[in-house]
């Protein structure tokens, strides 16, 4: 068991068995002491004892209560009327706010921004927000929405997209849209017809996704104070992106950023749902500018289900070309999307949907035809994976279709066209370092998946599915070409080391990896380490938790900002060891010659000389990833390839499930997940292996029943976690995680990759491809329902009883 | 969410409890443990001017049986104690199981027997293998008592023939027969925390050449608006000779007789497949079970 | 309806004023001050709120506070130890890297308190069953449950409550 106290012991005898062979080990960039350290996170402790401070916990003097009056009778409808006269007239009631008052539009990409803070003219779904109003307590306010009249006049609810595009010349959702199609995109590479023409194996099918949301267990809630006298706004928040949140409250409040100031406290959970501004934020902050005292917004469980924007349900039709050698060479992918009713990320992740087919399986030529497509339904946003898992599970379900049709393993067919380390894919993806085929090795090889597969008895199967996904991307949201994380790292004698950095810990734990990386950088321990996060005022810049970004984006960060620390330092110690300091090498607290031991000075002596010589020592870095697209200005080339997918380098996973399916209820029961994954180094074995437990879980629950009910009428029929169905622990599968401990990415800081949302992406195919194994029906949608089974088990039987006779 | 602004009431004996409800009448709600009730008054799906809580009443609780005469189960009496006790799982397994799946581990030392019976909902746990297993329910007024069996106390969705002025305060269960066995089954798409699609139970004996069915009571829940107590499945099994073919005329006869709905939990089709699949189950079950006796 | 009640929380009695229809899980956070209990849904669902009301796990966001009176209730904070140290049970979720968020914890080690109270030698699957109720998002359960298995082990061998 790690205890703290242990730390030095750890450290020595975790590391010195390790030697890489053909590097001297005192030049070896991959001897780390803290990174690679399963501590426990710095903020566990807090939150055991109940300490840790999330918003909803927050209180301030003085502060009033808000909330928000929502349209449950529509899901689509003009407004005609807002009377809020009783309300205001309700004793404790301090103001009530009306979207007509805060009109600029807001979303977290610039070129489709079309929400309003509330409805204003007309609502787009059901439990749309029409007016708030700030209380002396949550009992009052609650009694004061009920005082507000809303008159409207219902107009046709649009619920499927392929309805939504036919009825445009009757319903318009978003004036800006007659066709009211969103956004659509078409990414084509290579000559696709032809090389279907010369595949011997082709295979056209068609999948369908369901409409999970992200289910983090603490709902939004955010604290506004806005101070009249200085004009200053202070907003904390449930957030994950607090950059974006902070740009989007300036341009609905109309207070310049300078004066706006977002303070992040404990997040519980976001998986994407908290990766945009939410109502509840801006309505916080108005309300406080209008009565000058602050107010709090937390969100009832079914106001999370209304507005958070969830998973995009696909309609995809892939097709898949095999030459005879059993290389693939096309792809054509089709992707209807349901964007629900507003633009959100709908444009990002529509896009993703197309380049995610590139990875991880080398295909010359693809082709993506792409459309998002608003409806009145709650609006499709960011959700751990985004725009990865629904291509994912067609490609991995139709591979493991095409090895039966060719009569291989589907490992047979994945290894043999899975990507390498400096492939570059069609649409310009680079991949610098991979270990895909030893994740399928290893899961396959742990799992006895070939001694296992199609040899299970009926009801019971196996099924295999990898993935990847990006550790970052390009580019930001809105045009610009500014550092994507800044970190500043502190060292004196008071304050120890301080790490100042504004990225937004949602419990995937990178406060610790930015600990454990300023530690690693500057020769310290873990526990010396104090972070400043989450803040846009008190730390520097950082674009957001997102596209899992951060290990690699704070990694590069650390790494650049302790360099002038370091070599401070050097000098300090190589003048007092009598050595140069470019041979001095610090680690441990120590600070020594990598030539000759007895050279050493403590690190904490360094650090009192350079406070007292020349002060406090301060280091910036700064993180810019490479940039993949548009014209080669040298050569005049373009250099093709969207905006979006390209990453600094990409993470990998395989995944095997092994399902039981009760034949007689169609239930499916996941037994057992044998995992293998590449993330680069783990900086936290432990927290890494967390993370994919915990994708596992979170996937396994929309494969097999999660999803949200919108009845005929657009109402959300199961707004709450009854109907709403989460794995629980009695859902939970035998999990065994083999993650590459010894992967190393020579392009990331300090090796690492990233595995938060990697992890999610094999989970649907991996089941789906097990239920096939275990009872011979192919599904093409997830969830696959209880019903479902049993209907296509019914179908089978009938069949195959017809055929008999 | 809020409820509305009530008073509380605790009486601690069984008289005020009488004379509190008797005296207040529908401007009341009884509380038990509430894992109904305040679910219900946040939604504001009901706003009762006084609560009277009758948790504190302790002749509204416990477990008592009597060799040969059978169980009396306080309404008040929590569902883990069900689930836990000894003497239930001995003699009225499907109960114990049913009560082991309803919820999740704080419902169940929350939310009380007479509570998951008063709720009176379709999809309930407990009145399903109660009815099955014969139990009647005691309700109790300051007027004095009547008796009633469960089947007709629970009259539609979330209705009761419970008289202004009554509390339920037991549950009344024969002693089973001693060569009968109960059994319980259920179809949701977790295993805690689910609101069952299907439930079912059934009292089965057999006669003693271990062949012939001597006597079913098969009772199936969340495909009515009240716990269904087939007429034909009984009709059909008793004084036959246990077979397969014999239990899918069972079969045909349960589905025939339940009448689904879809909602957002299963649709009508899959319900009535699952009366079906879990009839044969649950009926191949009891048959083994009862071979062992 | 108002009315002035006392009530024994982790060993403290607090006398306060409370309407009739507060809730448990309001009165603590909002009245007392103790946001170590959570709330995730309000409906009874995610078990986030799980206290001990006379050892059992209770939902304080459906247990009237006024029905408490007359008895104990521990939150998370009273699992204290003295001089500040962890209680097993959140050692055990500490060390095992149970925890990630940590918005379902305090009800996690309220619920894994309750059983091993009661049941300090459970199973697996008794300990699966404990938490059936209490939903987590991030972790996917497994080291929770590992936690809890640690730390009945800890608690049997030093004996503590
Ligand atoms: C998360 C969650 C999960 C659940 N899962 C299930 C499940 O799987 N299966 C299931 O069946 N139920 C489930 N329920 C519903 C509920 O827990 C049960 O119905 C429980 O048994 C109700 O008991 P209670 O004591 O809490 O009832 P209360 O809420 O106290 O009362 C319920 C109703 O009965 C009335 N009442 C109670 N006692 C009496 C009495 N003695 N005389 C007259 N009227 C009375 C009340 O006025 C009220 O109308 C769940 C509830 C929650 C919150
Ligand atoms: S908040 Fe009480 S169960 Fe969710
Ligand atoms: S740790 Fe986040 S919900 Fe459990």
């Amino acid at each position: 068991m790690q205890t703290w106290d242990k730390r030095e012991t750890e450290v020595t005898e975790g590391k010195s068995s390790y030697v890489r062979e053909g590097v001297p080990s005192y030049l070896d960039e991959r001897r780390h002491s803290q990174v690679g350290r399963s501590v426990p996170k710095v903020d566990a402790a807090a939150k055991v004892r109940g300490e840790a401070v999330y918003a909803d916990d927050m209180t301030l003097p003085n502060m009033l209560y808000g909330k928000i009056k929502r349209c449950k009778e529509y899901a689509h409808a003009k407004i005609k009327k807002i009377d809020c006269s009783k309300a205001l007239a309700l004793p404790g009631v301090f103001a009530v706010l009306t979207g007509d008052e805060a009109p600029n539009k807001w979303g977290i990409v610039p070129h489709s921004c079309n929400e309003t803070v509330l409805a204003i003219d007309k609502v787009r779904f059901y439990g749309e927000g029409v007016a708030a109003v700030a209380a002396i307590d949550e009992e009052t306010a609650e009694a004061a929405l009920d005082l507000i009249e809303v008159e409207y006049e219902p107009l046709p609810a649009l619920l499927d997209p392929f309805e939504s595009m036919a009825r445009a010349n009757e319903v318009v959702i978003h004036e800006t849209n007659p066709d009211n199609i969103a956004f659509h995109g078409n990414q084509i590479y290579g000559d696709v017809d032809k090389a279907f023409a010369e595949c011997e194996y082709v295979l056209e099918r068609e999948f369908k996704t369901g409409m999970p949301q992200h289910g983090f267990i603490e709902p939004q809630s955010a604290l506004a104070s806005f101070d009249p006298h200085n004009g200053r706004l202070h907003l904390w928040s449930s957030n994950q992106v607090p950059h974006y949140l902070h740009r989007q409250l300036s341009i609905v409040t109309e207070i310049p950023m300078s004066k706006i100031r977002v303070t992040i406290p404990t997040v519980g959970g976001g998986f994407g749902g908290k990766g945009e501004a939410c109502p509840n934020e801006f309505a916080a902050c108005i309300l406080s500018r209008k009565t000058g005292r602050p107010v709090k917004i937390t969100y009832e469980r079914s106001e999370v289900f209304f507005t958070s924007k969830g998973r995009h349900p696909c309609h995809m039709k892939m097709k898949i070309g095999i030459d005879k050698d059993g290389y693939i060479q096309a792809v054509d992918f089709d992707n209807t999307m349901d964007k629900g009713a507003y633009a959100s990320w709908g444009v990002v992740v529509m896009f993703y949907t197309g380049s995610m087919v590139h990875l991880p399986y080398k295909i010359p030529n693809v082709r993506s035809y792409l459309r998002n497509v608003y409806t009145n339904k709650p609006s499709s946003g960011a959700l751990r994976g985004l725009g990865g898992v629904q291509p994912r599970l067609a490609m991995e379900v139709m591979l493991d279709e095409m090895a039966e049709m060719m009569g291989i393993s589907p490992y047979e067919l994945k290894m043999k066209n899975a990507v390498v380390s400096g492939y570059t894919a069609a649409n310009n993806m680079y991949v610098p370092h991979t270990e895909y085929k030893r994740c399928l090795e290893t899961a396959v090889e742990k799992s006895s998946y070939l001694e296992k597969h199609g040899k299970l008895p009926f009801g019971k199967g196996i099924g295999l599915a990898g993935g990847n996904y990006i550790s970052g991307t390009a580019y930001t949201l809105y045009q610009n070409y500014k550092p994507h994380t800044t970190v500043v790292l502190r060292v004196d004698t008071e304050g120890g080391v301080t790490v100042q950095c504004a990225c937004t810990d949602i419990g995937q734990g990178v406060d610790t990896v930015i600990a454990q990386f300023t530690a690693e950088a500057l020769g310290v321990y873990f526990e010396d380490v104090h972070v400043v996060v989450r803040d846009t005022e008190t730390a520097t810049f950082d674009l957001g938790t997102f596209a899992s970004r951060l290990t690699y984006a704070t990694g590069t960060a650390v790494k650049a900002a302790a360099e002038p620390i370091n070599q401070k330092l050097k000098e300090i110690a190589g003048q007092k060891l009598g050595c140069r300091a470019d041979q001095l090498i610090i680690k441990d607290h120590k600070i020594y010659s990598m030539y000759e031991t007895k050279k050493t000075m403590s690190w904490d002596e360094a650090v009192d000389i350079a406070t007292s010589t020349v002060g406090t020592l301060v280091g910036v870095g700064h993180f810019s990833p490479p940039r993949r697209k548009g014209i080669d200005i040298v050569t005049g080339n373009r250099i093709q390839g969207g905006n979006i997918g390209h990453s600094p380098t990409f993470g990998f996973s395989c995944q095997i499930h092994e399902v039981e399916v009760d034949v007689e209820t169609g239930r499916i029961r996941v037994k057992k997940v044998t995992e293998a994954g590449d993330m680069g180094t783990p900086v936290n074995p432990m927290a890494a292996d967390g993370q994919v437990e915990g994708s596992i879980v979170y996937n396994m629950g929309a494969a097999l029943y999660e999803d949200q009910v919108i009845g005929a009428d657009g109402r959300h029929l199961n707004p709450n976690f009854h109907d709403y169905k989460m794995p629980t622990s009695m859902e939970m599968p035998d999990m065994f995680i083999n993650t590459l401990k010894d992967s190393y990415d020579p392009t990331a800081p300090f090796g690492a990759k990233e595995t938060g949302e990697g992890a999610v992406q094999p989970t649907f195919p991996a089941i789906t491809n097990a239920v096939y194994d275990a009872i011979g029906i192919r599904f093409y949608q997830v969830p696959i329902t209880p019903e479902m089974v049993l209907r296509a088990l019914k179908e089978k039987k009938e069949k195959e009883a017809g055929c008999g006779a | 969410m809020y409820t509305n602004e009530f008073e509380y009431l605790a009486p601690t004996t069984p008289a005020e409890a009488f004379e509190l409800v008797g005296r207040l009448g529908s401007k009341a709600r009884i509380l038990a443990g509430g894992t109904d009730l305040v679910v219900l008054m946040k939604d504001k799906l009901t706003s009762p001017e006084y609560v009277i809580d009758i948790k504190n009443i302790k002749e509204f609780k416990g477990i008592k049986y009597e060799l040969g005469k059978g169980m009396t189960i306080g309404a008040t009496t929590k569902i883990s104690e069900v689930q836990y006790s000894e003497i239930v799982q001995e003699k009225y397994p499907a109960l114990a199981y049913a009560a082991s799946q309803l919820g999740g581990t704080q419902v169940r030392h929350m939310g009380t027997i007479g509570g998951n019976t008063c709720n009176a909902s379709p999809s309930g746990e407990t009145p399903t293998p109660l009815v099955a297993l014969g139990a009647k329910v005691v309700l109790s007024s300051a007027a004095g008592e009547r008796e009633l069996p469960l089947e007709d106390f629970i009259t539609g969705v979330r209705r009761l023939d419970l008289k202004e002025g009554e509390i339920l305060t037991r549950f009344i269960l024969p002693e089973p027969s001693p060569k009968s066995v109960s059994r319980y089954t259920y179809a949701g798409a977790r295993d805690a925390m689910e609101i069952d699609c299907v439930n079912m139970a059934v009292n089965f004996e057999l006669e003693d050449d271990k062949e012939t069915i001597k006597y079913v009571k098969f009772v199936l829940g969340s495909v009515f608006i009240k716990p269904l107590v087939s007429k034909e499945v009984p009709a059909l099994l008793i004084g036959q000779k246990f077979s397969d073919a014999l239990v899918e005329k069972a079969v045909a006869a349960a589905q025939g007789e339940a009448k689904p709905i879809s909602d957002v939990r299963a649709s009508e089709w899959y319900r009535n497949e699952m009366v079906g699949n879990l009839t044969r189950r649950l009926l191949k079950e009891a048959f083994a079970a009862a071979r062992e006796v | 309806m108002k009315q002035q009640i006392s009530l024994d929380i982790n060993g403290r009695v607090y006398d306060l004023v409370i309407s009739h229809r507060d809730l448990l899980v309001d009165v603590l956070r909002k009245k007392l001050g103790l946001t170590g209990t959570k709330k995730g849904c309000g409906n009874g669902d995610c078990a986030a709120c799980t206290v001990q009301v006379d050892g059992e796990p209770t939902l304080s966001c459906l247990t009237l506070a006024i029905s408490c009176q007359g008895k104990k209730i521990i939150t998370v904070e009273g699992l204290a130890q003295p001089g500040g140290a962890l209680h097993p049970i959140q050692e055990a979720f500490v060390n095992q890297g149970a925890i990630q968020c940590g918005y379902c914890t305090p009800g996690m080690v309220m619920s894994a308190k309750a059983l091993l109270d009661k049941n300090p030698k459970p199973t697996l699957e008794e300990i699966k069953l404990a938490i059936s109720g209490n939903l987590c998002r991030c972790t996917g359960y497994k080291r929770i449950i590992e936690a809890i298995e640690i730390a009945a082990a800890t608690m049997s061998a030093q004996e503590v409550k």
